[in-house]
């Protein structure tokens, strides 16, 4: 795959397989093009004006990018959590957690009720604002939103999880409990992460991917990156020994 | 740019190595006290003592690096083989104090018939020699060497095999000199099992590879 923006190349060939059911961290220096590669998996990134992505990605065997697949439907089946938390300020948590349903239509209450617990649940959130889902979203903690995100993303029951650098904003219990989700998650969804936090991805990622000014320099198992790495690029950066 | 963990990895470098070189005299001094019905046992025993103390020191230093600074990689590699590697230094000193408690409280060399500290110094000089690699190799980090090191451990185990069927087969040694050379020969293969251990550690911070030299 390559992207970029008007002239500036930012993605040059990167060619990756994310096993199912697994955390893949993606890692790398500021602009190195991480963010980019996760904006071209659920084809946001051509949202922005002069962006351009070049090649495929392929989910259940079929490319996303073919002319006959609706975008909208693949941001569904591809979730994406950003960096800041964003939940919908006019809406309660309750409503945040179900947004994605109702958007598609969905009015039946009982199956909404069953969602919202479900999804805050697997989000780690349920025990702490079950007694307050008719409050608003933005009063709750840094990592209490980040978490109604997370929730309001499996609502809508993707099969995959885009989160860019989920924790960057939040205080290490916060974030502790965020990777306790990740890693809860993967049992039923693949999870892709974007992070700076080179121990948040020995912590919770299977495999890592690590980047350089656009290109994939290294994937493999996460164990062997950080025991192991077999290029000298990847072992200056997560040893700190860079620039 | 030097990184704050460079320094503490020169530091906890600079106590190993300093661990070796004491553990290298005490092998040194034990077998030197058999071979020449020396008392060596105060001397080695206390390296001996001080290299339990280093290991305790090189773990201290080596936890306070991990939870300071999260290493990965050759990091993390160098600091979790610097902590075997002492505990391997460690024993050296144990097996040194060995040969001289033994050589002291038996005195059985005195009885000993000339072939037998011939062979005990030809074997003692292949562990030596292993034993001044593995130190060396900490710094060096020569990986073909250690590797060519393999023959050596195997040389030093077929001798030790061979010294004691070589007892069985003799008649008239006494029962001192079995047993103190016995025993000598042995603590002598065990030094060398564990300069093959560091040389694997060697290895493994050189390249990440795990390998066995045995």
């Amino acid at each position: 795959m390559n992207a970029s923006f008007g002239k500036v190349q930012v993605l040059k060939g990167i060619n990756l397989n994310f096993p199912e059911n697994r955390v893949t961290a993606i890692m790398g220096p500021s602009g190195c093009g991480k963010t980019t590669l996760i904006r071209c998996l659920n084809r946001i990134h051509e949202l922005t004006p002069n962006a351009k992505v070049e090649g495929e990605v392929i989910l259940d065997g079929v490319n996303i990018y073919s002319p006959q697949v609706d975008p909208v439907a693949i941001r569904r089946r591809i979730g994406m959590v950003f960096q800041k938390a964003n939940p919908f300020p006019t809406m309660s948590i309750y409503d945040n957690a179900i947004a994605g349903l109702k958007l598609a239509g969905v009015r039946n209450k009982e199956m909404l009720d069953s969602v919202a617990e479900r999804s805050l649940r697997m989000a780690f959130l349920w025990d702490e604002v079950k007694d307050d889902l008719k409050k608003s979203g933005v009063n709750l903690s840094g990592g209490q939103q980040q978490r109604l995100c997370i929730a309001r993303t499996l609502a809508v029951e993707p099969e995959v999880i885009l989160m860019d650098e989920p924790c960057s904003a939040l205080d290490p219990i916060a974030t502790a409990k965020i990777e306790e989700s990740i890693v809860a998650l993967k049992k039923e969804f693949t999870i892709i992460i974007v992070t700076h936090n080179m121990q948040q991805a020995a912590r919770v990622s299977d495999f890592t991917a690590f980047m350089y000014l656009g290109q994939l320099i290294e994937f493999d198992k996460t164990s062997e990156v950080f025991e192991n790495p077999k290029s000298e690029l990847t072992e200056k950066y997560i040893t700190g020994k860079f620039g | 740019m030097q990184r704050l963990l460079d320094k503490g990895l020169e530091e906890l470098t600079t106590m190993v190595y300093k661990m070796g070189k004491a553990a290298e005299k005490a092998v040194a001094i034990s077998i030197r006290g058999f071979l020449e019905n020396k008392d060596t046992s105060n001397d080695v025993h206390e390296l001996s003592e001080i290299l339990v103390g280093n290991t305790v020191e090189v773990e201290e230093k080596a936890f306070s690096l991990i939870a300071k600074y999260q290493p990965v990689a050759s990091d993390l590699r160098i600091i979790n083989s610097y902590m075997k590697v002492a505990y391997d230094f460690e024993r050296y000193g144990r097996y040194a104090w060995d040969i001289s408690f033994i050589s002291t409280r038996f005195n059985g060399q005195s009885t000993c018939d000339k072939w037998i500290f011939e062979y005990v110094e030809k074997m003692a000089e292949k562990v030596l020699k292993m034993v001044e690699i593995s130190i060396n190799s900490i710094k060096s980090l020569d990986t073909e060497l250690v590797k060519k090191m393999t023959k050596n451990e195997q040389g030093v185990d077929d001798m030790y095999l061979e010294y004691l069927g070589k007892l069985v087969k003799q008649a008239g040694i006494t029962n001192e000199c079995t047993v103190s050379s016995t025993l000598v020969v042995r603590y002598l293969e065990r030094i060398a099992d564990h300069a093959t251990h560091i040389m694997e550690a060697v290895v493994y911070i050189a390249t990440g590879e795990k390998v066995t030299l045995r």
